[in-house]
């Protein structure tokens, strides 16, 4: 018997555990759903991720009183407890992202990109679900924590490029610059947000050996 | 994996009559390591210039990169794949043809670039993916 099989096997611990799952499903949902909305210009879906994010609420919640009942040992909480809120920032950028998109008219090459970038936060998502079935398991996860940080990187590129090309395009007014800017800005957050739970997830690895 | 997934959408084009300055310059302002030249005329093909051609033979000879044209030192003609192969015979391609970068081509068109590191990122992603359908 190993310290995770100790310190996750129990009922409650199992429980958060699936909880934590089914808060990253909310997450991939809502990044997958907003690709869909920016690939297919399709405004409808925007409010689908708003409903995501308050579902994602419901279950951030439930896993901290289920937590401060007793799951896990005091010294784990800390960095279970910051997981779970970077999870639900990333859901709250998704959101914003996907409610700045409602005014938003993007030209071709730039709803591509975005398009892209919205696809590998639901990527990493994906990865970041399976590096948390890897933690109740016995499997290491530095390979997922790699892949998410090269998922990161591609990110980060188009961002750049895009950043760069926006800076010639002609804007009528401070709004329509600001929504395009603050829409730019959440969407490329998630993927930074979903690295950094990667990292609180590594953290809360090291901490069960 | 496919190819798709890990090519790089980001083409920059370079003529062959410029010089390997221009190449370089374009390089560093654009954080790339390769260029595709455009074919001199409609019988010439697509080529290839990348750092290691500059580094190799241009700068590590002490020649001057603003005397050479790019076509000087241009790789041709271009492996190209589709963007439905996968990246094990990518990997095979470029083992084969000792080559780092492969161009990925659609109905005649250049849709995209892939290099060894995006080959290796693919790979390490697709082993992460393993087992959990991510």
């Amino acid at each position: 018997m190993v310290l995770k099989d100790l310190f996750l096997g129990g009922k409650k611990e199992l429980e958060v555990i699936d909880k934590m799952k089914k808060h990253m499903g909310f997450l991939c949902s809502a990044c997958t759903t907003l690709k869909a909305a920016i690939e297919n210009r399709d405004k409808e879906l925007i409010s689908s991720v708003s409903d995501l994010e308050r579902e994602g609420d419901i279950v951030r919640r439930e896993i901290f009183s289920n937590i401060y009942e007793g799951a896990f040992l005091p010294f784990l909480r800390p960095n279970i407890c910051r997981f779970v809120e970077i999870v639900d920032n990333a859901l709250d950028v998704t959101k914003d992202a996907a409610i700045e998109y409602t005014d938003l008219e993007l030209d071709e090459e730039t709803k591509d990109d975005c398009a892209r970038i919205a696809d590998i936060s639901a990527k990493m998502c994906e990865m970041l679900l399976a590096a948390i079935e890897t933690l109740s398991g016995r499997a290491d996860l530095r390979e997922k924590s790699l892949a998410i940080r090269i998922y990161e990187k591609r990110v980060d590129e188009i961002e750049f490029d895009l950043i760069k090309r926006l800076r010639t395009k002609e804007i009528k007014n401070f709004w329509e610059g600001k929504a395009l800017s603050d829409f730019i800005h959440d969407l490329t957050s998630i993927s930074d947000l979903i690295e950094d739970a990667s990292d609180y997830l590594q953290i809360i690895n090291i901490s069960l050996r | 994996m496919k190819v798709e997934e890990i090519m790089n959408k980001k083409i920059e084009y370079i003529e062959p009559e410029a010089t390997v300055y221009d190449a370089i310059e374009k390089m560093v302002d654009k954080r790339i390591r390769s260029l595709l030249v455009n074919p001199k005329d409609e019988q010439d093909v697509y080529g290839l210039i990348t750092v290691r051609d500059i580094v190799f033979r241009i700068i590590n000879k002490n020649l001057n990169p603003r005397k050479i044209k790019v076509v000087e030192i241009t790789s041709k003609p271009l492996v190209c794949v589709a963007k439905d192969m996968s990246i094990e015979h990518v990997m095979a391609l470029m083992e084969k043809f000792n080559i780092a970068r492969v161009i990925v081509c659609e109905e005649s068109k250049v849709r995209g670039i892939v290099s060894i590191f995006d080959v290796m990122a693919g790979s390490l992603i697709e082993k992460a993916r393993e087992g959990h359908g991510a």
